[in-house]
């Protein structure tokens, strides 16, 4: 069976991939056939083929492991590195915010909960400040407040550092945002000038011709509360970070799925001005047509990445390292943690890798900075995202084991 | 033939798979788990097989998916039959040993002699609803998804209907979606179809 020519809606484009799998027989036909139905979001773009594959996403971090099981000496840096447990009992700990007196924020995608990370008395203590939300995957912080975002809204505790023990009820900031579970947590970035709230709304789908509402970055104002877009044609962004030097907004895209083992890449992009289009669902990793959504058009119709990071490695939080505490060639490199691969026969990414760039912002070099995280074909913990911390270290969320590395350096 | 000898290995594959996936976490005990599930058997029976109508069987389960619903219910994120009060009193170690404990377990058996033309239905809407790609080809459930074969057919069509009302939530919205277009009758079916399974 052939698939349908595609449509520009969202429901005629999923029927369309759906009727290529309705296409078994069936001893006893009913009455009146039942309308084909959409398969699950990560199984939408699969070929009849590719089901034999027996490849679905990995079970979501639920809980965290006791710190004394959390195997950390597995985890391997450069000469000169020193990686330690910074803090455990996170269950799917993921995005983070530091503020400027040094708590440390934590947002999750599967538990509902916020955590916040406090040093006292030269203790460190976690402290579940929300419970309940829904996928509270985005955190930033201004003022005083903790801005998160969930699958549809962003919400704000207002003075939330002196109220740790008793947060506030959460104010709503904007709850106008689509509620598809398919990429729809989000990741979330203050802009260097605190006007901005930057977050991504990912494609409903693996692959599909989007509303134009999805598969875009948007940013709020939170002067005005306007919402606009600022990059379409992303199919998921979970990491962004402005470029200390010339303020532009960096980010990392996951590409789709059922391909095959080695493509498409996910990427890495710079955003030079308002409005870019990156390609989705038409061309993938700036070079690649989409068989089916990209018949009769070119991949020079689009803006490129700077870099493609890997086929289904998962890149997710990344940020620029500007801390004074690692060798001077790390200064201004991305580093970007890689959550690891499902849709590929052979794990995939598990790690997290740096990538140097030059005075023009040219990608010169990416090598692995941390791995460990998977041996042989399993994998123990997960890394979510990235983040410097005042000292110059760094820290490195994992969301399966809940818990949170400290790389450091000495010389 | 192929075919057949395919989906074996791949079957293999899952189980060594789920085994290695265990040694990760804090090596579940089984005969432990026996011991605790002393207060689960009153209600799913000693081996995993509920005598109660409309009480789940865990035999046969994967371990993870009774380990994270005894964490949804733990959590207050999943709700029913008495489940929150039970699971609060456990620590994860005992729901990992109490599903290692059940996942061990013979699978109830085969409903035989079921309405051949209902079954055949629910096949149909089954396939059409992709139920297979998570729950697997036998819906035999694997990782945290589920075992439906050979399941209550009054817990299979509750769950449905709780799941396609919303007053059960699923973990990423995918239950909720493609239980969504579903008729009372397709349910029913699904579940008799479901509970032929071996």
């Amino acid at each position: 069976m052939k698939r349908k020519p595609f449509t520009l809606t969202l429901q005629n484009a999923m029927l369309a991939v759906g009727l290529v799998f309705s296409s078994a027989s069936f001893a006893q036909a009913p009455a009146t056939p039942p309308a084909a139905a959409i398969p699950p979001t990560w199984a939408q773009g699969r070929t009849p083929e590719q089901v034999a594959l027996n490849l679905v996403p990995h079970p979501p971090g639920m809980t965290a492991l006791p710190a004394n099981e959390i195997p950390t000496d597995k985890l391997k840096v450069p000469a000169g590195f020193k990686v330690e447990l910074w803090a455990s009992g996170m269950p799917n700990a993921r995005s983070m915010v530091q503020t400027p007196k040094g708590t440390l924020f934590v947002g999750t995608r599967f538990p509902g909960n916020v955590y916040a990370v406090v040093e006292k008395d030269g203790k460190r203590e976690v402290k579940t400040i929300a419970k309940g939300l829904h996928r509270p995957n985005g955190v930033a912080f201004k003022d005083g407040s903790l801005y998160v975002a969930e699958l549809s809204r962003i919400i704000r505790y207002d003075n939330i550092e002196a109220n740790l023990d008793n947060p506030p009820a959460p104010v709503v900031v904007f709850d106008a945002l689509p509620k598809d579970e398919a990429h729809g947590w989000k990741f979330m970035k203050l802009s260097p000038d605190g006007n901005y709230l930057y977050f991504q709304i990912g494609t409903p789908a693996n692959i599909t011709v989007q509303p134009v509402t999805h598969a875009v970055i948007v940013r709020l104002n939170l002067k005005t509360n306007i919402l606009e877009r600022v990059a379409e044609g992303v199919r998921n962004s979970v990491g962004m970070d402005f470029h200390p030097v010339t303020k532009e907004l960096w980010f990392t895209n996951n590409g789709r799925d059922w391909v095959n083992d080695d493509l498409p890449n996910d990427t890495l992009h710079r955003l030079t001005r308002k409005g870019m289009n990156f390609g989705y669902p038409f061309c993938h990793q700036g070079d690649l047509l989409d068989l089916d959504f990209g018949k009769g058009r070119s991949c020079d119709e689009f803006d490129k990445p700077v870099l493609k990071i890997g086929p289904h490695v998962a890149a997710l939080g990344m940020r620029f390292y500007t801390g004074k505490q690692f060798p001077a060639e790390y200064t201004n490199n991305i580093v970007i943690a890689e959550h690891g691969s499902w849709n590929r026969t052979k794990k995939t990414g598990f790690d997290v890798v740096r990538v140097a760039l030059d005075a023009k912002g040219n990608v010169t070099k990416k090598e692995v900075f941390v791995s460990g995280w998977v041996q042989g074909e399993e994998f123990w913990g997960r890394p979510a995202d990235v983040h410097v911390m005042k000292d110059g270290t760094m820290l490195v969320s994992d969301d399966v084991a809940g818990a949170i590395f400290r790389i450091s350096y000495s010389k | 033939m192929f075919f057949h000898t395919s989906k074996a290995i791949q079957g293999m594959a899952f189980f060594l798979t789920s085994l290695l996936a265990m040694q990760a976490w804090a090596a579940p005990d089984a005969i432990a788990g026996k011991a605790k599930a002393q207060v689960c058997s009153a209600c799913h029976g000693e081996n995993g097989i509920s005598s109660i109508v409309g009480t789940p069987h865990l035999a046969a389960q994967p371990p993870l998916s009774i380990f994270y619903q005894l964490l949804q219910f733990r959590d207050q994120r999943r709700k029913g039959g008495g489940m929150e009060a039970i699971a609060a009193t456990l620590s994860e170690q005992d729901m990992r040993d109490i599903a290692a404990h059940y996942s061990a377990q013979t699978p109830p058996s085969p409903h035989t002699g079921g309405d051949a033309i209902k079954i055949s239905q629910g096949q149909q809407i089954a396939q059409q609803q992709y139920c297979s790609s998570c729950h697997g080809a036998q819906l035999q459930g694997q990782k945290h998804v589920p075992r439906l074969s050979g399941q209550s057919t009054e817990y299979f069509v509750t769950q449905l209907r709780n799941l396609r009302s919303g007053a059960r939530a699923d973990m990423d919205g995918t239950m909720a979606s493609a239980a969504r277009s579903l008729t009372d009758d397709e349910i029913e079916a699904m579940a008799a179809y479901a509970r032929s399974l071996p």
